[in-house]
């Protein structure tokens, strides 16, 4: 049986300068599937509505899973055999509902004159209506027989297998530029995704996040054994919904001070399933972090 | 019947993400921090590394490397002071002779790092040394942590002129990305040490400065590495009087001339003492 969590909190930098939090989280869980997804809506000025982006974002990806999963017998069928079309099918049904969606909100809410009053008329005509609501994505999607997720501008996708492994299994997308950041609201957005599919291991729990929680690490062993350890506490989900609270608002406000999302779905019975495994490997991961600072403070000279 | 779940928490940002993420801004002052379980990975602040790149030929043995070693191990306290706030400030040491070698494997955050006092020997490669800089001053090397950086601060001190071809080593380093963003200063140690090559290293000659005398020398490096530490460890902002955005480079070039401006300004304004100078009695 699934379960999850999601959680968003605001930059302090954004509270400091009376922004809105840009980020958007959610989770959902079904008798067939989970999934987890965060959008960060883009900070510069011209995605002046991100916020609402990243709210769509979230929304379009939960509809297009949904949608997939309508007749989940047969999806579950089908997808394993041609995974590779299948999510590509996926992410070009995200940007449609994402399209969408924006193009409805800007009809209903045109542009206001204060909106516009932060560019000259030439600026303001060189943007792109829908770079308005500009944002990232990255969802993860546990079903019963495979995992997939799909990502398109910066975050990270964290999964734990059966070997109890942290891994950021993404297969990142070469043919994208890597001098343009990738974003929902990109013309060509369905051809700038990344993804992973995998019918070969079976998930204990896997986590999406937005970029302001990745870079409130110091190295990416840290970042990876942070989610071995959230891992550990999953079997008391209540106790830990405020754990989580608290440790994001530290990371944002002690931190990059950005906004921060986090969300998970795990499969509860192999967790408790493997309990244990979860344990020796934080307490496995500790040693090996100590290590790797006292390889550190050698001196060379 | 489908068990199908979609909690108001779970749908935070789908459904009424505003709401949402505003009361946890709201709540988050009775939050207690200190009571974290998952407190084992660290809140990881924005970075600041420092590279110094240090002249240990043969020319430096004696009464320069003995003031050097002497200042550089009391200068580590007050950088540390300048890390306190909101930046988390780390140390790189490359020495450069007949070979170059980097005091640690990585850079050291402050709080760890603990000088090794240097030897002198040999000649000055400093060619090899900007390409050893360039080399590691990457995403894929030295810059790999996660979290946020400023761009590097990079000191370099000499006491004499390169005895390789270091201009192909400075048009590599200058390729360099961190390098062009980063802010420079360089130290020229005694007479021989050519102000010329400094400044194509720094970009400007107001930052370049020279030390005749052990006294100088402890008060130039203190004035660089302290200054340029504080400069770089500034958030400027992106936007200009009007709300318009500025690019990264006039930043970056706003801050290297903010540097050039405080160390003249702090070098004009040091006393001159009665100190031995380098090049005669030693």
């Amino acid at each position: 049986m699934f379960n999850g969590f999601s959680h968003s909190v605001m930059g302090a930098s954004h509270e400091k300068t009376g922004l809105v939090c840009q980020d958007s989280s959610a989770y959902k869980v079904t008798d067939n599937y989970a999934i987890a997804v965060v959008a960060d809506g883009h900070g510069s000025k011209k995605h002046f509505r991100s916020h609402i982006g990243s709210k769509y974002a979230v929304e379009a990806t939960i509809e297009a899973i949904d949608r997939f999963y309508e007749d989940p017998e047969q999806f579950e069928e089908n997808f394993p055999k041609n995974h590779k079309m299948i999510l590509k099918n996926i992410e070009k049904q995200i940007i449609a509902n994402w399209n969408f969606k924006v193009e409805k909100h800007l009809a209903e809410n045109p542009v206001t004159a204060e909106e516009k009053s932060k560019f000259t008329d030439e600026e303001f005509e060189k943007i792109p209506p829908e770079s308005y609501y500009g944002s990232t994505l990255i969802a993860a999607v546990a079903g019963k027989k495979f995992t997939f997720g799909v990502q398109i501008g910066d975050g990270s996708l964290v999964a734990l297998f059966d070997d109890g492994k942290a891994v950021m299994p993404m297969e990142y997308n070469e043919s994208a530029p890597a001098n343009v950041t990738a974003s929902i609201c990109n013309s060509n957005a369905a051809t700038m995704f990344s993804s992973f599919y995998t019918d070969k291991k079976h998930i204990i729990a896997m986590y999406a996040s937005t970029d302001g929680l990745y870079t409130s690490f110091g190295s990416e062993y840290d970042f990876l054994d942070y989610h071995t350890i959230i891992t550990g506490q999953l079997t008391n989900l209540d106790a830990f919904k405020q754990v989580i609270v608290n440790n994001l608002t530290k990371r944002s406000r002690f931190g990059t001070e950005d906004d921060i999302s986090l969300s998970c779905v795990f499969d509860s019975e192999f967790l408790k399933e493997k309990e244990s495994l979860i344990k020796e490997k934080i307490e496995e991961n500790k040693k090996l972090a100590a290590e790797r600072k006292a390889e550190l403070l050698k001196k060379q000279v | 019947m489908s068990n199908e779940k979609i909690t108001d928490a779970a749908m935070n940002g789908a459904l009424d993400g505003f709401e949402a993420a505003s009361a946890a801004a709201e709540i988050d002052n009775s939050l207690d921090f200190d009571d974290d379980p998952l407190s084992a990975t660290g809140v990881s602040r924005k970075s600041l590394v420092i590279f110094f790149l240090i002249d240990t030929s043969g020319s430096m043995k004696g009464k320069k490397m003995g003031e050097l070693n002497t200042v550089m191990e009391e200068l580590i306290p007050e950088i540390r002071r300048v890390g306190e706030a909101d930046t988390e400030v780390k140390v790189a040491v490359l020495t450069f002779s007949t070979d170059v070698r980097w005091m640690y494997s990585t850079p050291i955050p402050i709080e760890d790092f603990e000088w090794a006092r240097l030897r002198a020997n040999g000649v000055t490669s400093m060619g090899a040394a900007f390409k050893e800089l360039s080399l590691r001053m990457s995403r894929n090397s030295f810059l790999n942590s996660p979290s946020l950086s400023f761009a590097p601060v990079i000191f370099l001190m000499t006491d004499g002129y390169p005895s390789d071809d270091y201009r192909e080593g400075l048009k590599e380093l200058q390729s360099n990305s961190w390098y062009k963003f980063g802010l420079k200063a360089a130290l020229g140690i005694g007479n021989e040490a050519n102000d010329d090559v400094l400044a194509e290293f720094t970009g400007s000659k107001d930052t370049v400065v020279h030390a005749y005398s052990g006294g100088q020398l402890a008060q130039m490096i203190k004035i660089i590495a302290v200054t340029s530490s504080q400069i770089g460890s500034k958030s400027m902002t992106l936007s200009d009087d009007t709300g318009r955005e500025i690019g990264e480079e006039d930043v970056f070039a706003a801050k290297q001339k903010l540097l050039g401006q405080q160390i003249q300004e702090l070098v004009g304004s040091q006393v001159e003492e009665s100190d031995v100078p380098f090049d005669t009695g030693w």
